[in-house]
This record gives C-alpha cells, structure tokens and sequence, in this order.
C-alpha cells in the first residue's frame, strides 16, 4: 500500500503530539494531583460539616453561615481594601522604578534590582521580625523618627491600634510585593522596540505620548501578568498576619485566609474552611476576568 | 497534628497537654484508653501532689486519655530593683509570693510616682501567654473561670466583671499598659530588657531562659487577689496515644510511657529534662543540688494551683475570643457589654 504524502504528514504529526505530551504529562500529573484534585475536594467537602469527627452533607449550610458570619463579612472588606490599595500601588510603583532604572548603567541597574528584590529572597519570617521591631511602640524606629520630627506626640501603638494596623500590614506587604514587578517591567521596557521609538521622536513625540503610545502597549502583556499575580498574592495575605496581628486588633486585619487558617486549623472546621475557601476562589477569579477584560480593550 | 491526624499519619505517642489529649482529640475518638496505666498506687502518689491532674487527665467519658508526667504553675514576676527603689516591695508579701488586690494598685502608683513609665504590660495581640492575663483578670476579685463541672465559661460574674473593669479602669489611669500589638513572647522581651517592669507570662522554664540575659531580678510572684489567695493556671504536660488500629504498638507505647514516667530513676530524670515539677510526689525535690537548683524558687506556688479549667467544652474558640475580649475593652468598650458577647460567643448553647 502507498502511503500518501498527507497521510505520512499526519502520522507525523501525531506522533509529535504523543511525545510533546509524554514530556508534558510529569507536569500534568503534578497539576492533576495536586492542584485539580484538592480544588474538586474543597468544592465537594464544602457541602458537608467535615470536622475532625464527622462528615455529614449539609448542602448550602456552610454559603448560608457565612452570610451570617460577621467575622467573614469583615476579613473580606480587609482582604478587598488590601488588594484594592495594594495592587494599583505596587504596578504603579513599579512601573515609575523600572522606567527609572532601566535608563541607568549595567551595574546602577543590577545593584537597584539587588535592593529592590532582596525582600523576596529574605524569609518572610525574618522580614516580619525587621517590621514588627520597627513598628514597636516601646522601643521602635518609626515612633522614634515621628516623635523626633514632631509629627506625633507620644508613641503609638501600630499595629494595635485599629486605625493604623491595616496600613501597616498594606505597607509591609507593598515592600515584600514590588521586587518581582519591578525586574519584570526593567525586561519589558528594555524589550520595547527601539525603532518605534525613535521613529515617534522624529515625529515630535513628547515623553507622555512616546509612553503611552509606544510603550505602554509594548509592555501591556507584562503589565497583565503583574496584576494577575499581584491581585492572587494580594488576596492569600496569610503569613504576615499571622505573623503580626492574628487578625486584630478587633478583626480589624483578619482577612479571608487568615479566616480559613483559623477555622481550619485551629477550630478544625474543614467543611467551613473549605467553603470560604471556594468563595475566595471564585472573587480572585471574578477579579482576574475583569483585569484580563480591562487589559484587553486597553490593547484593542 | 491536625493535618497528621486527618491523612492518618499521626505517631504512636504524643506528650501534651490534656487541653488537647482529653478535650480534643480524646474527645474525638482518636486516643487510647489509658485508665490501665491508672493505678492505685499511681492515683494515690499524684493526687498526693494535686488532685487538679487527675481530674484533667480524665475525659467526660471517664476514660484517662492522659497519663501525666511534669507539671508548673505559671506565675507572674516583677523587677525587683525597680520595686525596691519605688519602694514598692512593702506592698509585698515576699514569704509567701503574693499580694492583695488593694497592695497590687498601691504598688503600682509607688512605680508610676517613681517615676515609671511602663509599669506592666496586658498584652491581647494574640493567644500566646494567654494564661497568664487569665489569671490576672480572674484573681483580682477572686473570680472563676468556668463553672466547676467545666461546661461554661464564667468570667461574665460580677467578681469576672469587676477584675477586668479594674484593669480598664487602671489603663485609664497610666498605673498598667494595655497593648493590642503584642503577645506574651514580646512581652517577656520588653520586661528581659528593662522596658516594662512586671510580666504576667512568668514560670520555670522562662526563668531559665532569660537568666543569663537579665541585668536585674526577675521576682517570681502569684497573681494578686482580693483576698491575697491566688489560683495560679496550671501546665500539666503528658503522654497519650494516638489510636493507630495495631495492638501491639499501643501495648508497647503503654510500656515505654511506663517506664518514662514511673521508673524510679527514669521517672525523675525525665521530669528533668522538662524544666518543670513531677506529679508524682514521691518523685521529691529533682532540682536540689542540681544545675537547675534555682527551679526550686517555683516550688512555693505549688499549693497555689487552681483549677485546670482548659478542659472545657469550645477551648480552641475561647482562646481567640479571649484576647478579643481584651482588645475590645482596651479600645473602650463597655466592659460589661463587651464580657456579655464574649460569653454569647463561648459557651455552647
């Protein structure tokens, strides 16, 4: 029998596909198992009172008490302020950093990405233990500066006082944010094609228009990236609220994760937990859509 | 051990508290009956010591789910110099390690005349340490934690009430510090370093720990009370095993935990090794002449030991609202409001 070009073609083809997946499939499996499988747990066992003794389908109970529940309703305005200052801020920031160093020399732009990323390489741990000295209303640097300049009068307690525990945790988390952005945006911006560029200043291009004109779209794929994964770290804030407040003073920096940590973990309220859990999923989600909607016809 | 015990993973023995032997996973099925290791002449030797340990060692089922080892009580201290130079030592029983209600609010004025700024510290930052702001409420007026048969939570009596809305009142007044910042460990750091002049976090092992970092005198003293009897919390820390469905592994558990606990030479090394106090009254004094020799200063508080209320039904939620609690009475809420919702949000309808 003779095999026909196409039909050769296509063999092929498949087989290249067989082993494009075969190479594919340790990560598939990784995924399935460990991301697909536990979400598909968390979906189903969110309908049930799962605790450390019982496992009962309980259908919507778990949706109908976090409606009641006032510590939820609060952890979520926590969790949406945080993401909604925090992540305009750190792309903001980033951005106006990265356009700033980009420009400079190989060794001024390597020792700016060195200073800016290192809270990323510090342990959180070690970050936390920095911050929670600094805010210290007995012995810490940011009273000591406000009361030398006059700007209060009396030390003041930080992170235990409702007015000011939030934006101190938006602050530490600012700072542990914009490392990864910024290096991102320094890539993308050195990335922008340079024709373009001196193609629109010969034109008579002033600097807002040459940003907002040819670079701005260049850079809006990393751009995209940036709020997506900023947006996701902004909503699973866990480890610095552990770390400094455990939620308070009052519920007043509880958040979402924070939420299914404790009832989870310590109250051993999986089913609830769980539930909040899925609830969170699906407004990261919601968020991630509008972001992913906004960039587009911003592209378009 | 949460995640332990749900993927099935957890070991064959586990030394705890019975907060979490007895009350929790006990009560949950996951441990095994100890009441073999109970015997008679073990009952008699540790309620020789306390009867608080047997009664916590015991679930509602009336099944040992516990067999204890060491225990302390946790005090609180204060910066001996400073007291003396404010003159404020008068206020003191020193012999006995306590103080009145009435001598603990002129004690703290002496400081505050003296000229300090930071008296005492009612950390609410968090649940660690959180025995010891327990018992400071509890003790001004002699209030109980929960109702004898550990089923409620009891700290919204008039006697629960006025102790808190003392310590408000004595915020108010700059004579204490109340601070939603910070838990005990920070605490313990402000008064190693002379910042703060009393802790409330006080027991055996931290003494231990800061005494080589201390420029002072850390003064072990019990919580004041209105009628200079205090009811100290207690640690009683112990063996359980986690029922892992093979028989011959609980047998040999048991034996080892026997031979830990009771062995007249084992026994006492291991209690040792904790830092803390036998149950077994038989066991002595273990610290004398030994390089923890200055562990026996904890000795005194012994007959000072209260109720081990941590038993109670909804433990893991009253420690969160506790602190809670705190906070909303530092931040000026009513007290008796604030102690009512507490209490709604604690004790199981």
């Amino acid at each position: 029998m003779q095999i026909t070009p196409s039909m050769a073609a296509r063999k092929r083809m498949r087989r290249e596909n067989l082993i494009g997946y075969a190479y594919m499939m340790p990560a598939i499996l990784f995924f399935l198992s460990f991301v697909i499988f536990p979400m598909g747990m968390a979906l189903v066992t969110s309908f049930t009172d799962y605790s450390m003794d019982s496992f009962n389908f309980i259908g919507l109970s778990n949706y109908r008490r976090m409606l009641q529940d006032r510590v939820f309703g609060k952890a979520m305005g926590n969790t949406i302020l945080i993401v909604l200052v925090s992540v305009p801020a750190v792309t903001l920031f980033s951005l106006w950093v990265a356009s700033l160093v980009y420009k400079m020399n190989k060794h001024a732009s390597s020792f700016f990405r060195v200073v800016f990323y290192m809270p990323i390489v510090t342990g959180t741990v070690a970050v936390t233990v920095v911050w929670k000295w600094m805010f210290s209303r007995y012995n810490g640097l940011l009273n000591y500066v406000l009361n030398s300049i006059g700007l209060i009068n009396g030390n003041i307690s930080w992170l235990g006082d409702e007015a000011y525990a939030i934006w101190c945790i938006i602050l530490i988390l600012f700072t542990t944010s914009i490392g990864q952005p910024i290096v991102l945006y320094i890539s993308a911006l050195a990335n922008v094609d340079q024709s373009l560029v001196e193609a629109s200043e010969v034109d008579g291009a002033n600097n807002f228009q040459l940003f907002w004109k040819i670079k701005w779209p260049q850079i809006m794929n990393t751009t995209l990236y940036i709020l997506v994964i900023t947006t996701i770290n902004s909503f699973q804030i866990f480890a610095l609220i552990q770390l400094l407040t455990s939620g308070g003073p009052n519920n007043a920096t509880n958040t979402i994760m924070y939420n299914i940590y404790y009832h989870a973990f310590k109250l051993n309220e999986y089913g609830y937990g769980n539930a909040m859990g899925i609830i969170l999923a699906i407004v990261i989600g919601v968020f991630s859509m509008i972001q992913f909607k906004l960039a587009r016809s911003d592209k378009e | 051990m949460t995640s332990a015990i749900e993927a099935g993973t957890t070991p064959d023995i586990i030394m705890e508290g019975p907060e979490r032997l007895v009350a929790n996973w006990g009560a949950k099925g996951k441990m095994i009956d100890l009441s073999d290791l109970w015997t008679e002449e073990a009952k008699a030797d540790i309620d020789a010591n306390s009867t608080a340990v047997g009664k916590a060692s015991m679930g509602s089922d009336g099944k040992y789910y516990e067999y204890p080892l060491a225990m302390t009580t946790h005090t609180m201290a204060i910066n001996y110099e400073v007291f003396e130079k404010a003159d404020a030592l008068q206020y003191l029983d020193l012999e006995n390690r306590t103080w009145t209600t009435e001598n603990f609010q002129k004690a703290m004025q002496a400081l505050k005349d003296d000229g300090v700024a930071v008296t005492g510290i009612v950390y609410c930052g968090g649940q660690g340490g959180d025995q010891g702001t327990r018992a400071l409420a509890m003790n001004l007026f002699s209030a109980s934690f929960t109702n004898p048969e550990h089923t409620l939570y009891t700290m919204d009596s008039e006697a629960g009430i006025k102790g808190l809305q003392l310590l408000a009142d004595m915020v108010k007044d700059g004579l204490l510090e109340a601070d939603a910042g910070i838990a005990a460990g920070d605490e313990l750091q402000l008064f190693a370093n002379g910042t703060a002049q009393m802790t409330w976090a006080w027991n055996a092992s931290n003494a231990a720990n800061y005494a080589a970092s201390v420029t002072f005198t850390p003064y072990a003293m019990a919580f004041p009370s209105d009628d200079g009897v205090p009811e100290l919390a207690g640690g009683i820390w112990g063996f359980g095993i986690f029922d892992n469905k093979d028989e011959a592994k609980v047998a040999a558990a048991k034996k080892f935990i026997k031979f830990v606990s009771d062995d007249s030479v084992q026994g006492p090394a291991s209690v040792y090794a904790t830092g803390f106090f036998p149950v077994r009254a038989s066991f002595g004094d273990i610290y004398a002449g030994t390089e923890k020799d200055a562990n026996k200063e904890f000795l005194i508080f012994m007959p000072y030991l209260g109720d081990y209320y941590n038993v109670t039904p909804n433990w893991a939620v009253q420690r969160t609202e506790w602190w809670n609690l705190l906070q909303r009475i530092f931040a000026g809420e009513d007290v008796q409001t604030a102690v009512a919702t507490y209490a709604n949000n604690v004790n199981i309808k």
